[in-house]
């Protein structure tokens, strides 16, 4: 036999297969819209060739599509590389992101920066609710005990936290009716505020994570076993596990400061991704990371579209295809064993 | 040379392990046996490094805890992981020597003998998952013969395994032995670990009860008394002794 059979961590050709995907749905969400584009003149307009597009649809093209698109793919990435990493740390197919507080957080983040009334509490939005996402996560990790001994406390502490956070969002809430609109939009997530500066930032903070989450998803492989394997193994499953959920909060919190709360990415595409390759999802971090970023242009494709010229928050639709999708999926898994 | 000394941990107030001292040499097998509950398993996750405890364990002159060193550790009861087939599994055991993730040319074929070595050749692309547990443990087994580990720790490394693959496995773990490695296992059948360990430590509550030589420690009347005497022991004609449960419970 030969030594090659004795397998392959990761087939490539999977990896390379969704980055073609994710490429050709890139193009499909800065096509269509209100406004169709047409496909070679985007291409010929990016890649700077004559021919391209004209004035009006290259700034509509430039200024409106191409930040937007580009933010649902980082976002996208983010929340499905991070809730991937979740369910490994926690070893719960039912971990997502916001499971530490995340989402509470920077709810009650950015309540604390609607409640403001000022108009430059409101542009700072996205940094409260990063700092609500980030502050709500560190208080879970405090309040679990030192270093966490074990990941079901982390988990209680989050919804303990989590729970609170929602309760003093809502009394805010409740004292000043005026901002419940905008807050419940902000809570079922939209990518509308997509421009260069956005993406800027987003990329600069998710790129980061997730190259440090790429980088060690074999690590992650260990946190499967037992503590003391892993230990035996070479590697200090606390340590692992305290790189990964920070990297992870730092995704997150930076893609719900960017868009708010878009749920179900987390927990979706992790599930796709395993359910079509059979395999643990550590080792293909980065193919999960693409999916998920395909996933979220796509969504938000449908919710530019789907009511055009009025738009639907992208929180509804990845839920309105992500639930039944996820149900197929478990179903198709069950069939085959 | 592993010296332990002053050895305890605690549960709250129960002592798991309590006040141990004792000395294991390079290249051994050192066989813990005992009741439930005497603390065989936990002094072999203490052995790891990655618990806390009180008194010293070094080897080789450093403190073990936190320390991470080749000891490969094949646990009784193991999490098993998803998704992941058995060449992957084993090879989880150079992660250490190639690097987390990476995969030599050399450690493919390390893996690949001790595949065959350990009858698994076959299995590699079948998932950990839907294994049986006899299989299981000899892919637990492989993981750690190719770690090429200083020491190997076992905790019940024959329980599930059918007679056949029981003697063929330790076989195995012998060879590792005599090229230097130092095993300590714990074995609930006392006959087969006599046959292999040429150390044999009875403990009981936490404590060492009998430490020395498989074949004094096995005809010790004390052995009878860590076992509450509910054990028999006889002598065969070839001289080989045999212990046995006794139809009989003592006395509460």
């Amino acid at each position: 036999m030969q030594t090659q059979e004795m397998g392959r961590i990761w087939h490539w050709r999977t990896t390379v297969f969704v980055g073609i995907l994710l490429a050709f749905i890139l193009l499909l969400g800065v096509s269509f819209g209100p406004i169709s584009l047409d496909f070679t003149k985007i291409i010929r307009t990016l890649f700077g060739f004559s021919g391209g597009l004209k004035d009006e649809e290259r700034t509509l093209l430039l200024e409106l599509r191409l930040p937007r698109v580009l933010l649902a793919a980082l976002v996208g990435a983010a929340l499905a590389t991070s809730g991937a990493v979740y369910q490994t740390v926690f070893r719960n197919p039912l971990a997502d992101p916001y499971l530490l507080g995340a989402a509470a957080g920077a709810g009650l983040g950015a309540t604390l920066a609607f409640t403001g009334s000022n108009k430059t509490f409101y542009a700072a939005l996205p940094l409260f609710a990063f700092l609500g996402a980030v502050l709500a996560v560190a208080a879970t990790f405090l309040i679990s005990g030192k270093a966490f001994s074990d990941p079901a406390t982390l988990l209680l502490s989050g919804i303990a936290i989590g729970s609170f956070a929602t309760a003093v969002q809502t009394y805010l809430q409740q004292r000043n009716s005026q901002v419940l609109r905008p807050v419940y939009s902000w809570i079922l997530g939209q990518l509308t505020v997509a421009d260069w500066n956005v993406v800027k930032w987003a990329s600069i903070y998710i790129v980061l994570a997730l190259f440090i989450l790429i980088r060690m998803s074999r690590l992650l492989d260990g946190l499967l076993l037992s503590d003391e394997e892993a230990f035996s193994l070479g590697i200090s499953p606390n340590k692992i596990r305290i790189i990964a959920i920070a990297a992870a909060t730092l995704a997150t919190a930076t893609a719900v400061s960017a868009s708010g709360l878009i749920g179900f990415v987390g927990i979706v595409v992790p599930h796709l991704v395993r359910g079509l390759t059979k395999r643990a999802t550590n080792r293909a971090l980065f193919t999960v990371a693409l999916t998920g970023a395909g996933f979220l242009v796509l969504a938000d494709l449908g919710a530019r579209t789907l009511l055009s010229p009025a738009e639907l928050p992208i929180g509804v639709i990845t839920a309105f295809v992500g639930a039944p999708f996820l149900l197929f999926v478990l179903r198709a898994k069950r069939v085959m064993k | 040379m592993i010296k332990i000394n002053n050895l305890s941990v605690r549960y709250g107030d129960f002592y798991a392990l309590n006040h141990i001292t004792l000395e294991i040499p390079r290249g051994t097998w050192t066989c813990l046996v005992g009741p439930n509950g005497a603390g065989k398993t936990t002094f072999l996750k203490t052995l790891l490094g990655n618990k806390a405890y009180d008194g010293s364990i070094t080897i080789d002159g450093l403190e073990v805890y936190k320390n991470l060193r080749n000891v490969a550790f094949v646990p009784q009861r193991p999490e098993i992981p998803a998704g992941m087939d058995v060449a992957e599994y084993v090879m989880l055991g150079r992660a250490r020597l190639d690097g987390w993730g990476r995969e030599s040319k050399k450690s493919r074929q390390f893996v690949h003998t001790i595949l065959e070595e350990t009858q698994l050749l076959g299995l590699q692309h079948q998932l950990v998952t839907q294994l049986s547990g006899g299989e299981m443990q000899r892919v637990l087994i492989a993981r750690a013969l190719v770690q090429e580990p200083e020491i190997m720790i076992l905790d019940e490394p024959t329980s599930a395994l059918d007679l056949h693959h029981q003697i063929s496995t330790l076989n195995q773990i012998d060879r590792l032995k005599d090229s230097g490695t130092t095993i300590i296992s714990t074995m609930h059948d006392i006959t087969l670990g006599a046959m292999y360990a040429e150390r044999i430590i009875v403990m009981h509550k936490g404590q060492v009860l009998l430490d020395g030589p498989s074949n004094e420690v096995i005809h010790s009347p004390e052995l009878k008394k860590a076992f509450d005497n509910g054990i028999s022991i006889f002598t065969l004609d070839s001289g080989r002794p045999v212990i046995v449960a006794s139809r009989e419970l003592p006395a509460p």
